[in-house]
């Protein structure tokens, strides 16, 4: 029973000053309070383990061994490029390819009501069915990882920046006409950057569901990255440790994706877009 | 006044939109005639057709009949000379100050537009402000960044549609005198539009009232006081009694 002791006083222990570090000063807050919950969820964990008497599922002790071991073994870096690589290029690419295009679709109609259609029968149907053909054209490997990914993402990031452009306000529209603004100096100085804060939005909506299809696209069709890697380590001898160290790794790596792109919202040219009005 | 050239001529101008089934028919036969540098206001109670009047003016909508011609010229669309300044805020939240005011003379060489930019931000008053974003203005600095950015092209004719409607009283108060005295300098043609009788009378060489929807012309009334304008005057009560007449309200609560 002693066992059980230590981790229960922990976990009642770190809920417990929750109330109290409430009452700090909101830059202390903020980092104090998310590291007890943390904490508590850990202390938690391992008692349910304990508690279950699990010989399958890892506890965190035996979660923190898996990842000095996949270090170690240095095959988590390379499957962290290779996942990282297809999200990139592929969010890349259907950045470059869906902001220009959902700029048109926004400005003209014409173009908008030729496309919209096509773009929103592609739209529904989930980048994992396109599995199969991925693999048949790319064949098993970083191409068809791409492929998905610029799938997955092209289609917020067009619809979003349709959308972004089709909500200029008209006073803007206006000032831009009277002032003599045309053609692609209308689209710098005034469509882009009117559209801007939602077109990162979009952005940021979009790598995050490129980081949820990476690693399910390479559970099912590719023999590298973080979701194979998980794949790997449950066929392997049901390594469940290393399974939910790679959770935790996606987990981490997705954080910081979104905390990078979210640098962009600071810019003084597409602040006003978020603050409140 | 009387001899000054005619500037913004209106004739017979009507108005419908469609809607639903019906028409809705929002002016109807307007007579107007403009002077070079003249500052006319437009008053009327809501919905009566000021903003598209001022719309049609400046190019932004067409007259369903009738025309309106500047200088002699029909209007055919929207022109740098002739600029909007806008009920709600037209500036560009994502330029800064400067940015957004030398938006009319971005073709000129670099040198003039540091001129003019300079020139007008320091005659609204925003010197120091050149880099501020408008978010980071209040309601009456963003609406002087409007002005500055429409007397940038030293336009010939300044549409203002309720421009201070958005300010406080005293901001209003003040933003009106600084306009004045804009004007006094530069001498555009103005047409401003108001729904607030003493904002009229503070500004307006002449007064032009509109009966509610449709909107006609209800009446012209003359403001022949010198700036500043004692507003405790006998002719001020008697110009704001004639106005109050013509819109159809009672003056006595
Ligand atoms: N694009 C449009 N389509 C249909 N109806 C319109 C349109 N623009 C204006 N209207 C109608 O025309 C009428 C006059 O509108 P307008 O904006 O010119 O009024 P206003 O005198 O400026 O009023 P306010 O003082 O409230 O600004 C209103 O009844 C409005 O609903
Ligand atoms: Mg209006």
């Amino acid at each position: 029973m002693n066992e059980f002791v230590l981790p229960s006083l922990l976990l009642v222990l770190s809920l417990g000053a929750l109330p109290l570090v409430s009452r700090f000063r909101s830059g202390v807050r903020t980092f104090v309070m998310p590291t007890l919950v943390i904490l508590a969820t850990l202390f938690a964990w391992h008692l349910a383990c304990a508690a279950l008497g699990t010989r399958v599922f890892p506890s965190p002790m035996q979660t923190a061994a898996a990842f000095g071991e996949l270090f170690e073994s240095q095959r988590l870096l390379g499957d962290v490029v290779a996942s990282l690589f297809r999200v990139t290029f592929g969010f890349l690419l259907a950045a470059g390819i869906g902001i220009p295009l959902g700029l048109v679709l926004g400005w003209s109609t014409r173009s908008f009501e030729a496309l919209n259609p096509i773009i929103q029968g592609l739209r529904p149907i989930s980048p994992i069915a396109w599995i199969p053909i991925a693999i048949l054209w790319f064949g098993i490997g970083d191409g068809a990882g791409v492929f998905l990914i610029f799938l997955s993402t092209f289609f917020p990031v067009t619809v979003g920046t349709t959308a972004a452009v089709r909500n200029i306000s008209l006073v803007h529209r206006r000032s831009a006409l009277n002032f003599g603004v045309q053609g692609l100096e209308l689209f710098r100085r005034v469509v882009l950057p009117a559209a801007l804060p939602q077109i990162i939005t979009s952005l940021r909506i979009a790598l995050g569901v490129a980081w949820l299809v990476i690693v399910a696209a390479e559970m099912v069709g590719m023999d590298s990255g973080l979701g194979y890697l998980i794949n790997d380590a449950r066929n392997a001898g049901s390594r469940y440790d290393l399974v939910v160290a790679t959770m935790i790794v996606i987990g981490a790596i997705g954080i910081v994706l979104d905390y990078l792109i979210r640098r962009l919202e600071r810019f003084d040219e597409v602040r006003w877009g978020y603050v409140q009005r | 006044m009387s001899a000054r050239e005619p500037k913004v001529v209106f004739e017979r101008v009507s108005k419908t939109f469609p809607k639903k089934k019906e028409v809705l028919q929002v002016l109807q036969d307007i007579d107007l005639s403009v002077a070079e540098g003249e500052f006319v206001c437009l008053l009327g109670p809501s919905g009566c057709g000021k903003s598209t009047l001022l719309n049609i003016a400046g190019g932004f909508e067409e007259p369903t009949s009738g025309t309106v011609r500047i200088d002699g010229q029909l209007v055919d669309g929207p022109n740098a000379r002739r600029v909007f300044v806008f009920q709600e805020y037209g500036i560009f939240p994502w330029a800064s100050v400067w940015d957004n005011v030398v938006l009319g003379v971005r073709h000129r060489p670099r040198s003039e537009q540091h001129e003019i930019a300079q020139g007008v931000i320091d005659l609204v008053g925003l010197t120091g402000f050149e880099k501020a974003y408008p978010m980071e203005l209040s309601g009456g600095m963003k609406q002087r960044v409007e002005v500055a950015r429409a007397l940038a092209v030293s336009p010939d004719v300044i549409y203002m549609d309720e421009p201070f409607g958005a300010l406080d009283s005293l901001t209003r108060l003040t933003m009106r005198a600084e306009l004045i005295r804009i004007w006094n300098t530069r001498k555009p043609t103005v047409l401003f539009v108001t729904h607030d009788v003493d904002e009229a009378i503070q500004i307006a060489e002449r007064i032009v009232v509109f009966s509610a929807r449709p909107g006609r012309v209800a009446g012209v009334v003359d403001v022949p006081l010198e700036h500043p304008r004692d507003l405790s005057s006998h002719a001020y009560a008697d110009i704001k009694r004639e106005l109050y007449g013509l819109l159809g309200v009672v003056q006595a609560v």
